[in-house]
């Protein structure tokens, strides 16, 4: 039985249809790989190379982080210099990352990475240390601006690796008009928080007042860190030898994120941050607790209709007294140990994207690291400033790392409540023990 | 044919098969016996990456898990593909239209295509399904919670792994449809056969070879389901609703440690796996095409 001539014309038809539209679909795609041709020009002036010289930059694509990379190709490629930039997920980021600093030849020329990892692969010596080159640059590209905090949390040991461009911190927003029309004020702690979501449900405004990133494969482990720097405690002791999960510190974290469970969807353990942002925009939720980049994105009419109704704070306390619910990571660019490009170029690519003038257009997109910049544009920057200065300190060791994963799955089964409190403390205790034992 | 002109043909096919298939898998067999970190030579530790899998209880998990997918979503597609391709099997001028529309769910990327589908149930992005169907049932459905209990979560993958891989088994099935014999079935038709029987002994017969070779296909394909558990079991690990495959990328490349040793003997008990779940299949294709 085959197919009679008619019906194979069609087939064929059918064929060449798909097929034209997949390229022009493919085609939409190239020549727009970032936003660089929109970009913010600033000067870029490095000694041209004798010889026509590609930088590949590796950063992931995001409302703030966008600015700094698109500023960074389109004021830098020019005489023999091409920077490219490719859009990548964070995810993606994360695995490139581990790929192109495995070997002694990279791909990548400038790599974008944050305080939560400048000391692991600081200790590893996968970065090039950046004082010298500061120091040469310091006066050009008015450096000394940079926050002397940040610089501290991208740097280890006492040595700069990576050079801050913004900081992303635990930012609460939350309905201002909810707020006001059940006579609510911002929660300062997580108690306030629980009375504040049980009168929105009471109200009858809101079923699940609370969204928080609590993906139970990645974003719970910041939760649960925050938790547990609120209330004093980090993932390891002072002496670098014994985990905390044992603590009675570690026991309360679990029950105060516990406790928030009622005001939150059944499905909170599926939300990353972009669900979250979803919540707020649907107005499914009235309080969230996110980074400070993601913030910006909630105010712009396009997104939601409920815009105008968002207003910010720093994040409450676990207990009264304590630290905030915080988590402060500083995102900046580093030099990989084994670019072939001259490090002299590379630095001087990556201070014109954090120049003064780059750093102005990214507001309020981001939170830049420059000081004196006037962030009256963005409507998050006070409360990000006060969730600043009460964020608990970082916990800047190599450790870190390898622990939240050795640990994440099982944070999200306590919560999930498949596994209990004592019984997941003392898994994780057992799993740092691990880390710490082969680091 | 001449032995050059051979040689010249086969070529480039050997070496696509040298590079892309046989040093993989070297490397893989030889990383499953080593400590693998990216870049840096690996360093012998036995048997002890086996050891650490098979005492792994997440493996175990992971295999039942991906079994039972297999199979749920093999006979489904088995009977349904066989259906659908009876039923486009009639059309006329429509088939080209009709066939174009069932086949995009096949061509679109999975993890795309995954991300779409967990809209349907994401009330988030506006959970069209629960919707639906709670109307028409007046809420019986209720509020499953798709994404977060175990149960829940495995119909809706199963459910998307059967929406791109039907159309494929129904494609298989339609061209053997197109080979059985109309005198034959004309044949059956006059000894007083009803359709059914028409279907079950003349024509089911008829393509056991095609039916064979989907039951192959989908062993292999179900067996390596990866990219729809992204966006669509985001707590598969807690679930014990892992994939093979997705517990090897888990253990290589997502968790801290970046074990490739370990991923690499758990791909190599992954190869032993299809492997012996295929022999039955193979051994029949083999005898099949000896027979013809």
């Amino acid at each position: 039985m085959r197919l009679k001539s008619p019906t194979r014309r069609s087939a064929r038809l059918l064929a060449v249809g798909l097929l034209a539209t997949s390229l022009a679909l493919t085609a939409c795609g190239a020549g727009s790989r970032t936003g660089a041709a929109t970009a913010t020009k600033v000067a870029c002036d490095f000694t041209n190379p004798a010889q026509p010289t590609t930088v590949n930059v590796l950063a992931y694509n995001s409302s703030a982080v966008d600015p700094y990379s698109n500023t960074m190709v389109s004021s830098c490629t020019h005489d023999n210099v091409t920077v490219k930039h490719d859009p990548i997920d964070f995810a993606g980021q994360v695995q490139k990352t581990t790929a192109t600093l495995g070997g002694d030849s990279g791909t990548y020329d400038i790599i974008e990475t944050y305080s939560f990892v400048v000391p692991d692969y600081a200790s590893r010596n996968k970065l090039v240390a950046l004082d010298d080159l500061f120091a040469k640059h310091q006066a050009t590209y008015k450096l000394d601006a940079i926050d002397k905090s940040l610089r501290d949390a991208m740097s280890y040991n006492g040595k700069l690796y990576g050079l801050p461009m913004q900081t992303q911190v635990l930012t609460m927003v939350y309905r201002k008009d909810l707020f006001a029309k059940n006579n609510l004020t911002p929660p300062t702690t997580f108690a306030e928080l629980r009375d504040d979501a049980k009168k929105l449900q009471d109200s009858g405004d809101m079923k699940y007042p609370i969204a928080l990133p609590w993906s139970a494969s990645a974003d719970i482990s910041t939760a649960y860190k925050a938790t547990l720097n609120s209330l004093g405690k980090n993932f390891v002791a002072d002496d670098g030898k014994t985990p905390n999960f044992t603590t009675p510190e570690s026991t309360k974290a679990f029950e105060e994120m516990k406790s928030l469970l009622p005001y939150m969807d059944p499905q909170v353990t599926t939300f990353d941050q972009p669900k979250v942002q979803q919540q707020l925009y649907n107005g499914s939720a009235a309080i969230g607790i996110m980074f400070s980049g993601r913030m910006n994105d909630l105010v712009q009419q396009k997104n939601t209709k409920l815009y105008d109704q968002f207003a910010f704070a720093a994040p409450p306390s676990v207990e009264k007294g304590g630290k905030q619910y915080g988590a402060l990571s500083v995102d900046g660019w580093s030099i990989p140990f084994n670019t072939k490009v001259d490090q002299d170029l590379l630095f001087q690519v990556i201070a014109a994207s954090v120049s003064e003038d780059a750093s102005k257009a990214s507001i309020p997109a981001a939170f830049p690291a420059r000081t004196g910049l006037d962030q009256s544009a963005s409507p998050y920057a006070a409360a990000a400033e006060a969730a600043i200065k009460g964020a608990p300190p970082a916990e800047a060791k190599p450790w870190v790392p390898p622990i939240t994963s050795a640990t994440t799955d099982i944070i999200g089964s306590v919560i999930l409540g498949k596994t209990s409190v004592a019984d997941g403390t003392q898994q994780m205790q057992a799993a740092a023990e691990k880390v710490l034992a082969g680091s | 044919m001449r032995r050059r002109e051979f040689w010249l043909l086969v070529t480039p096919s050997v070496i696509v098969m040298f590079g892309f298939m046989l040093v993989p898998l070297y490397r893989t067999v030889r990383w499953s016996f080593e400590k693998v970190e990216y870049g840096t030579p690996g360093t012998s530790v036995g048997l002890a990456n086996y050891t650490g899998a098979l005492t792994d209880p997440r493996l175990g998990r992971a295999v039942l898990f991906t079994l039972g997918l297999t199979v749920v979503v093999t006979a489904f597609c088995l009977v349904f593909g066989y259906i659908l391709a009876s039923l486009v099997n009639q059309l006329r001028r429509a088939r080209p239209l009709v066939l174009g529309l069932l086949l995009v769910p096949y061509v679109l990327p999975h993890v795309v295509g995954g991300v779409a589908f967990s809209w349907l149930f994401d009330t988030n992005f506006g959970g069209i399904f629960n919707y639906v169907v709670n109307g028409i049932t007046g809420g019986a459905l209720g509020d499953p919670l798709w994404f977060t209990d175990a149960w829940p979560n495995r119909v809706i993958v199963a459910l998307n792994v059967v929406w791109y891989m039907l159309p494929f088994a129904m494609l298989m099935i339609l061209a053997g449809l197109q080979g059985v014999s109309t005198e034959t079935l004309e044949a059956a038709e006059i000894d007083g056969a009803s359709p059914l029987q028409r279907h079950l002994y003349v024509i089911v017969p008829s393509i056991r070879g095609v039916l064979g070779f989907v039951l192959l296909i989908f062993t292999m394909d179900v067996l390596r389901v990866f990219d729809s558990l992204i966006p669509l079991s985001p707590q598969a690990v807690t679930l014990g609703n892992e994939s093979i495959m997705l517990y090897i990328y888990n253990v290589a490349f997502r968790e801290g440690a970046v074990n490739l040793g370990l991923g690499s003997a758990i791909s190599v008990l992954t190869i032993v796996l299809i492997l012996v779940l295929l022999y039955p299949s193979i051994r029949n294709l083999v005898r099949e095409a000896r027979a013809a």
